[in-house]
């Protein structure tokens, strides 16, 4: 049956064939509700007059042929049902009507998962990154970015440097050297000796660039690689010194929890003359393959400037002292990125390379 | 360099765990590489630095110990039993040249008898590295590995004239060593000689005709000391490295000569196979006196930022084996024949630091520095490496070594050659950085990496007269597309004007003035056709292009490359343009498009320059080109947009038209440009 013929017939009818007022109105509401929810914009006004019509509304039917026409006794049941339907039907339809009136949320049109024309920055050589990262550290303790010649003489790289004449020291070295006796520089310290010459303390320097050695390449060894070397020289300058500004750039440039250890070593050209390990980046210390289980990893040399060097570079030993330290920023590099072979910083592979865009 | 733990021992008493003592050692400076254990001993790896080879042995490396504990050390003893006879009347000794020579201790055993040594000795040789021989070769590298010194021992029943010669050998000698290989001498070496002939090459390695046999029966033993450069020449003239050049070419103590003399003897004595006759024979032409230095309380202070107690100072020295004397300002310290390393204050401040502990000087910051000066160029180069990196190039860097033949071809007259190079493809510093950037694009090319922009900021090393000059360069390689193709583009080849458009924007930045490109001056391994050199006021700042064909054939490049070499010198020479604002006009410029039939000869430049000589021109762009249908031969055809512009008013029609007038008057009139029907 039709809710339409259901409205018209007699309350006491639809009883007698089991239905109560409850259920009567329940079904009513139950059609009010579907009919509402499938309703588009336009539709709902028609709803509107097909349920709520004063006259012809399927509402104002159940009005006349099941209140009107109840029996005494069931008028307050009924009575009541018919309101609280009337009620909600009304209450519903406004919210439907103001919920169309929203503008709906448009669906995308594009695939965002799609990539877009790639334009990526190039890539910064992880030898230059780290080169950045370190001048960043020095820069605001007041050090100066020098470069010098690759192409030095012997004096400069050796004998200014204090390099006993034949000695195993030079040997050491492994020189590549220019047939005119000029050589390929094999440590940026030469530059130290430049500096001094020209400038009167106090100097806070950091020199970097190219050295290279006569050693056959392999995944450790490049015969060419980058070297940085940070230098002072003032009237007060200390060991201590030198301890607490290696310790303050390892920390900032490996991390806060490195610590640095001082082992005596020997340089001609730093008297005392240190060599320093660091806590091993990969394991913080508690010793993996990288580290050989020792927990340390040496990476740099540094002493004081030995008093022959400040003499050749015409300064005072007497009034002044210094300190030294140096290091490979390749090899900082591949620390710090966990690059493990040294070749793959001169191939120019931009499988490699993209790795540092 | 082995060290055994038991061998310590005999010297310092040691109550330390073998990792204990290897911590403690190598943080004073005795670097400990590893600690193993073999035949139930501890054996340890030292790597020594080449200054101390004094610690080369096992009482050196003792009295570090003893240093370091502030035990006391233990010689080992020499109870010396000799019989009647000099050992003077048995052999004798001349030095020739007491500089390469200073001292050259013999002595002499008799009765010998040469047989394998006792298990305790071959033991501790073996776990050291060292083959036994026989007790008499055993006997002398005992002594060497246990105080350092280097000893021989002769037969001295082949020796001729049982005479020792120190002297330079002569042209034309020769001598065949222990290792059974002949070596021609030259008076570049020194020879160790009997009556007739060089017997050893002096402090590197004995000779094979006079060596301690099983029937040698009389043993002659030299405890030398030699020259420091005089025996690196040889060690390395003859690529022999012994324990004993090793020891020498460092600096060995000529006053443990006799000392290492007297223990063999005294060693041989005790086994009883051998009878040791009286006194050495030193011959000793040449001594060398040793300084004494002073070390100033106050250095150490300054020096190690820290003020030790005199105390500890003195307590440090005496245990190294220094007799420090106390004055009023610190202490004198006689050198040590032993210690050729410390010859000066700072040397002893060193060695107070070291056994003192590196980790027990504190740790400060020195005082900011004046503020630092701006580096050469630093802002331009900047700017230039953002420039590259914005525009998508990866950076490299190449090595600095090219071959001879690339440096002809690429570089021209001029390189700068290596003596000893690494191999023949890498002879020459490079003096174009085109070989190398062509190396890497062709590495990538054969992994099928073909969208190609690589940038290496580097330098060339070029030889003009008596110098050296080192060029800033920045070299871009390219290949592949003009940008990436996409799902809804496809991508243009990168061409020609594709890296002008690069090495345009890279340019812009700098006061270099107007750009001008032109075809001249460019090497032939450029592609003629496809580049171009750019000029700015008088400086030539770069050039670039395709490489040519010939060379792309030859490196089996399977797709054009192209390559850009610009001259940072120069550039940065120019220094960065300073912004410097012009108003806006009020009202928005008017353009007016044309389509021009252009002769082949004319260049666009000309074009651009004719339409700056008319009033009111803004800009111009080219906006499209067309050759073919309908455009007469020898003409291309352009759609040429001009923009007009006034300050502070708008243009009106009747002045556009008379500048467009004007303007096509000009272009047909100067170039013989025609408008498009
Ligand atoms: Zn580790």
């Amino acid at each position: 049956m039709s809710i339409e013929d259901k409205t018209r017939l007699p309350i006491l009818g639809l009883m007698a064939d089991g239905n109560t007022p409850e259920g009567l109105y329940e079904s009513l509401r139950e059609a009010f509700e579907s009919e509402v929810g499938a309703a588009s914009a336009a539709g709902l006004e028609s709803l509107r007059n097909r349920w709520l019509g004063r006259r012809s509304g399927l509402l104002a039917a159940a009005n006349e042929n099941w209140l009107k026409a109840a029996p005494r006794e069931l008028k307050p049941v009924v009575g009541r049902l018919q309101n609280a339907l009337r009620r909600h039907s009304d209450a519903a339809l406004k919210a439907a009507v103001k919920a169309a009136a929203a503008p709906a949320r448009r669906t995308s049109e594009v695939d965002p998962t799609l990539p877009g024309p790639a334009r990526p920055f190039g890539a910064v050589h992880p030898v230059r990154r780290a080169l950045e990262d370190v001048l960043r550290i020095f820069r605001p303790l007041g050090y100066n970015v020098v470069e010098g010649p690759e192409i030095e003489t012997f004096f400069y790289n050796f004998e200014a440097l204090n390099f006993p004449p034949d000695h195993p020291a030079v040997d050491e070295m492994d020189t590549l050297f220019l047939k005119d006796g000029m050589l390929l520089r094999t440590h940026t310290s030469p530059c130290q000796v430049r500096v001094m010459e020209s400038s009167q303390p106090p100097l806070r320097c950091v020199v970097h660039g190219k050295v290279y050695r006569n050693d056959t390449p392999d995944a450790t060894h490049s015969p060419m690689f980058h070297q940085l070397e940070m230098f002072a020289v003032d009237e007060t300058i200390t060991f201590a010194d030198l301890k607490g500004t290696l310790e303050h750039f390892v920390r900032n440039f490996f991390g806060p929890g490195t610590r640095a250890r001082f082992r005596p070593s020997y340089f001609p050209f730093t008297e005392p003359s240190a060599e320093v390990d660091i806590t091993c980046p990969f394991c913080s210390g508690s010793g993996c393959r990288i580290c050989k289980h020792t927990g340390f990893i040496e990476v740099l040399g540094c002493g004081m400037i030995d008093p022959e060097v400040l003499r050749h570079s015409g300064l005072d030993p007497e009034r002044y002292r210094g300190f030294a330290a140096g290091f490979g920023l390749d090899r900082f590099a591949m620390l710090k990125y966990g690059i493990d072979d040294i070749l793959l910083m001169y191939q120019g592979d931009t499988r490699f390379l993209a790795q540092f865009r | 360099m082995h060290i055994l733990l038991s061998w310590l021992e005999d010297f310092v008493e040691i109550k330390e765990s073998p990792n204990e003592l290897a911590d403690a050692l190598t943080m004073a400076g005795m670097a400990v590489d590893a600690v193993e254990r073999d035949l139930g001993e501890t054996i340890f790896e030292f790597d020594i630095t080449s200054n101390r080879p004094d610690a080369l042995n096992h009482l050196g490396m003792a009295r570090e110990v003893a240093a370091i504990y502030r035990r006391s050390l233990r010689l080992p003893a020499a109870d010396l039993h000799e019989q009647a006879i000099p050992a003077s009347s048995r052999a004798s000794v001349a030095i020739e040249d007491p500089h390469a020579c200073a001292r050259y201790v013999g002595r002499v055993f008799e009765d010998v008898r040469v047989e394998p040594s006792p298990d305790r000795i071959r033991r501790r040789l073996e776990l050291c590295g060292v083959r036994s021989i026989n007790n008499l070769a055993d006997l002398t590298n005992y002594v060497l590995l246990e105080i350092g010194q280097p000893t021989h021992a002769f037969d001295l029943d082949k020796l001729a004239g049982q005479r020792i010669i120190v002297r330079r050998a002569r042209s034309g000698e020769t001598l065949r060593t222990l290792d059974g290989i002949p070596r021609e001498l030259s008076p570049a070496h020194l020879a160790i000689c009997d009556a007739e002939r060089p017997v050893a090459l002096a402090g590197v390695m004995g000779g094979a005709e006079t060596e301690i046999t099983d029937t040698t029966r009389n043993v002659l033993l030299e405890a030398a000391w030699f020259s420091p450069s005089v025996i690196r020449k040889a060690s390395r003239h003859f690529k022999l490295h012994t324990e004993a050049s090793h020891r020498f070419e460092r600096g060995a103590d000529w006053q443990a000569a006799p000392q290492a003399a007297d223990r063999i003897g005294a060693m041989l004595h005790q086994s009883g196979r051998g009878s040791l006759l009286a006194g050495r024979i030193d011959c000793y032409p040449r001594r060398q006196p040793l300084d004494t230095v002073q070390l100033l309380r106050e250095q150490v202070r300054q020096h190690l930022g820290i003020a030790l107690e005199d105390s500890e100072i003195e307590s440090i020295l005496t245990a190294l084996g220094f007799a420090p004397t106390p004055t009023s300002v610190g202490w004198q310290v006689p050198c040590l024949s032993s210690r050729l390393d410390v010859t000066r204050g700072i040397d002893l401040v060193e060695e107070v630091a070291r056994i003192h502990g590196f980790s027990r000087i504190p740790s400060t910051l020195p005082a900011v520095g004046a503020a630092p000066a701006a580096t050469a160029n630093e802002r331009e180069e900047e700017r230039m490496r953002a420039g590259v990196r914005a525009l998508g190039y990866d950076e490299t860097i190449g090595f600095s070594f090219i071959s001879s033949e690339d440096a002809r071809r690429f570089g021209g007259a001029g390189a700068v050659e290596l003596r000893n190079p690494l191999s023949r493809l890498w002879d020459v510093m490079r003096n174009s950085a085109v070989p190398t950037m062509l190396q890497s694009l062709q590495w990538n090319l054969r992994r099928n990496r073909a969208e190609l922009r690589l940038a290496e900021f580097g330098r060339i090393y070029r030889r003009s007269a008596e110098t050296y000059r080192e060029p800033r360069i920045l070299a871009l390689g390219a290949s592949g597309s003009a940008r990436p193709a996409t799902w809804s583009d496809r991508a243009p080849r990168f061409s020609f004007h594709d890296l002008k458009a690069d090495v345009t924007a890279l340019l812009s930045p700098y006061s270099c003035g107007p750009l001008r490109f032109d075809a001249s001056g460019i090497p032939d391994y450029y592609d003629l056709g496809q580049s171009a050199s750019v000029r700015g006021g008088e400086r030539t700042l770069a050039r670039f292009g395709r490489i040519s064909r010939t060379i792309a054939g030859e490196r089996k490049l399977r797709q054009p490359v192209w390559i850009a070499e610009i001259w940072l010198d120069e550039v940065y020479a120019c220094g960065l343009a300073e912004p410097a604002h012009r108003p806006l006009p009020r009202v928005p410029a008017v353009s007016r498009d044309f389509s021009l039939l252009v002769p082949e000869s004319v260049q666009y430049q000309r074009i651009t320059e004719a339409a700056g000589t008319i009033q009111d021109v803004e800009r111009t762009e080219a906006v499209e080109i067309y050759r073919g249908k309908n455009v007469p031969r020898g003409r291309y055809s352009l759609l040429f947009r001009v923009w007009w512009q006034r300050l502070d008013e708008s243009l009106t029609d009747e002045s556009v038209n008379s500048h467009a007038e004007k303007l096509l008057s000009r272009l047909a009139s100067r170039l013989g440009i025609k408008l498009r029907a």
